[in-house]
């Protein structure tokens, strides 16, 4: 009970302290943000480029109307092209000159007039030289498009021709108006006969990485964090007179413990929920793997914290060690630098930093993992913080 | 109520604690009285259950510190010499926190800081963080945080260092009101005149051993006749003490830092004055006033240690 007294005021105490919470809770978000936006190209994330395309109709038209309607601004585009409706071509080419539209589409006057020949007339395509891919896509659009019309169309024509000497002319309109229905519907389908199958896992994007990157960082200064909040304690004479309660050392050190513990698990917590609002990082498809690697690196961290009061003297010390050591494991845990760049040997080291096993476990988790494979992490994050905790406790106890 | 009997502690090699034995009854208020580096911290901590004694038997309410330090620590209320609060939370919460180790909760806790806070004269500020508190604000909450949970006996070690005189005033009245209301305080100071105002009884420590216990007037009487005359002299030199030593009536010479005081422990003050005067005036040293000082503790600890409280 005790413990959780001490616990609770060391909670408290640090998450009053506007300046320390703001850094262990914004400093990540921001280098998150940098960092995943500056070099998600690196993590190979492939996405199509947003196209901005501006649309000039000469007159009406039935398929213009339809093609700018339910293609260009339907559901499968509208993640990526955006339509601005233009009123001359002189105006559309003037607006690719300053760059505020990437491609031009100018529809004819009667564009389907001749579509009972088959034919459509020529559609002009205006394309900004710097962005050829955006063009290619447009092309390509518009290429389906004209392709889809011209073969409805088409075999409509044939089969009606076909059967008009066999037919009157009432049941004539009637295949005619089934046929054209029939045919409608199928265009406008989007039935799938192709199954696709994942073979592999999915894409960490950059984002995604530096969110566990840095919060496997952060969470790793309440190293020293809880270590300086135990030195402080010493230095202050607060332990002092803690010690001269009713309360065993046990207790004062295990109060100590779960302060931090709690400080790791609701900076966890914010920085999850922020990045998945703010950048829409997805933490992968199962949550409770995702907080039970948090709550054993959040064990880990604070078994460390107790272990490194135990070995250092003052505050002065605990920030140099903290300091550099917090670096030194942010670099061989992956933190800053991606771990599937390091040489195999870095790679055996990197097995040291318990960050190394946090993150590498976020990571597995979005990319979608089981629990079998979460089991080594899961120990050996758990391992560090009981031993760390057990050989501090049993160091300040002896003090 | 404290029973201490030949304590010893080492570090290391050096003996800081050399059989020290002194008792305190139920409701006394008791000085313990020594310089700086004399043993009373480390004394008092022994008493806590801080620190291990090496030898010795300290009992408090008849129970063995060694043997039943729980129930001691539920009643002993330390109030120790460094500000041990946290900063970054407010008077009141500090309070509370302090009172839960205690063992106080609920509405119980509630009550008592607001008590405690009342006690010592900062009910209105207890929302405040202990960081925007003065010194002696600070030390008033010091000295709450120990009487959260009403200790039978209240150890005090050098409460008031560093403190405005103001502050001090009113801590003192605080701890003799303490006294008044029927608990057991032990106050160490090197300040003689807080331990003559707070305590009957007086134990004198110098060198990790208690040199004299009793009350003010006991150890008073104990002065071998030896009188203090202080001289305060311009354009002071160092033949100066040289030839004061060798007149018969001087026991003990002492000079200020500044070399403007001498501090001449007597035989007899009245009939040495004049031979003092002329020896100074002999080495061509100015006298610009001289006194004689009423025997008190520091005259005692200077009979006996030669050495002044304050050094």
């Amino acid at each position: 009970m005790k413990s959780l007294i001490i616990a609770w005021k060391d909670f408290k105490i640090r998450f009053m302290d506007r300046k320390g919470f703001s850094l262990m809770i914004l400093f990540p978000i921001l280098l998150t943000a940098i960092l995943g936006t500056a070099l998600s190209g690196v993590m190979g994330e492939q996405s199509l480029p947003k196209t901005t395309v501006g649309v000039v109709q000469n007159g009406t038209d039935q398929i213009g109307d339809y093609f700018i309607k339910d293609v260009l601004k339907g559901k499968e585009l509208n993640d990526f092209v955006s339509v601005k409706i233009v009123d001359s071509k002189k105006k559309l080419t003037s607006l690719i000159h300053d760059e505020k539209i990437d491609a031009g589409i100018v529809i004819p006057n009667g564009w389907s007039q001749d579509l009972q020949d088959g034919k459509l007339k020529k559609v002009d395509l205006l394309v900004d030289p710097g962005k050829e891919l955006q063009g290619s896509m447009m092309n390509s659009v518009l290429q389906t498009f004209v392709n889809r019309v011209i073969t409805t169309s088409t075999s409509t024509k044939i089969v009606l021709t076909n059967t008009a000497q066999t037919l009157s002319p009432k049941e004539m309109n009637d295949l005619s108006i089934q046929l054209s229905r029939s045919l409608e519907k199928l265009a406008k389908s989007n039935a799938k006969y192709v199954q696709n199958a994942s073979i592999g896992k999915k894409q960490v994007s950059g984002m995604q990485y530096y969110a566990a990157a840095m919060a496997a960082m952060f969470l790793l200064f309440n190293i020293m964090n809880g270590a300086k909040s135990f030195i402080n304690e010493r230095e202050t004479e607060t332990l002092a007179r803690l010690m001269c309660t009713p309360t065993a050392k046990l207790s004062v050190l295990m109060g100590k413990f779960l302060g931090n513990l709690y400080f790791c698990i609701v900076q966890f917590s914010l920085f999850l929920v922020i990045t998945h609002l703010l950048f829409h990082v997805n933490w992968g498809e199962n949550i409770i793997q995702t907080i039970s690697i948090a709550l054993m690196y959040s064990i880990a961290v604070s078994g460390l914290a107790i272990f490194f009061a135990a070995l250092l003297k003052d505050s002065k010390t605990a920030d140099t060690v903290g300091g550099l050591g917090v670096q030194i494991l942010s670099l061989i845990g992956g933190s800053m630098v991606p771990l599937t760049i390091f040489p195999n040997s870095l790679k055996t080291v990197a097995n040291i930093a318990p960050n190394k096993w946090a993150l590498s476990s976020f990571i597995d988790i979005m990319s979608g993992t089981t629990w079998n494979a979460l089991l080594l992490p899961l120990t050996v994050l758990f391992l560090i913080g009981i031993v760390s905790v057990t050989i501090g406790t049993w160091r300040l106890q002896a003090k | 109520m404290l029973e201490v009997n030949h304590l010893r502690k080492s570090f290391g090699k050096t003996e800081v604690v050399k059989g020290v034995t002194f008792t305190v009854d139920k409701g006394e208020a008791f000085g313990l009285l020594g310089p700086n580096g004399a043993g009373k911290s480390t004394t008092i901590s022994m008493i806590c259950g801080l620190l291990p004694y090496d030898s010795g038997e300290i009992k408090v309410d008849g129970f063995s510190v060694k043997e039943h330090q729980m129930e001691i620590k539920r009643k002993i209320g330390v109030v120790p010499q460094d500000i041990a609060l946290y900063p970054t939370m407010s008077a009141h919460d500090n309070l509370i926190f302090w009172g839960k180790m205690y063992g106080l909760s609920g509405k119980q806790v509630v009550k008592k800081a607001n008590e405690v806070l009342e006690f010592v004269g900062l009910l209105d500020r207890g929302k405040d963080k202990i960081e925007t508190f003065s010194g002696g604000m600070k030390r008033r909450i010091n000295i709450g945080a120990a009487l959260m949970h009403q200790p039978e006996l209240l150890i005090m070690d050098e409460p008031t260092v560093g403190i405005d005189p103001q502050s001090r005033n009113h801590i003192l009245e605080t701890v003799k009101e303490l006294n008044k209301q029927g608990m057991t305080i032990i106050y160490t100071s090197h300040y003689m005149e807080e331990v003559e105002f707070l305590c009957k009884r007086i134990g004198i420590i110098d060198h990790g051993e208690v040199i004299a216990v009793g009350t003010k007037d006991d150890l008073v009487k104990r002065l071998s006749g030896g009188t203090v005359v202080k001289m305060e002299v311009n354009h002071f030199q160092n033949r100066l003490v040289e030839e004061l030593n060798t007149l018969p009536l001087v026991e003990k010479v002492m000079v200020n830092d500044d070399k403007t005081e001498l501090e001449i422990l007597v035989s007899s003050g009245h009939q040495a004055l004049g031979e003092l005067v002329s020896t100074a005036i002999k080495n061509f040293i100015e006298v610009s006033s001289i006194k004689v000082q009423e025997p008190n503790l520091e005259t005692l600890f200077l009979q006996l240690t030669g050495r002044s409280l304050r050094d």
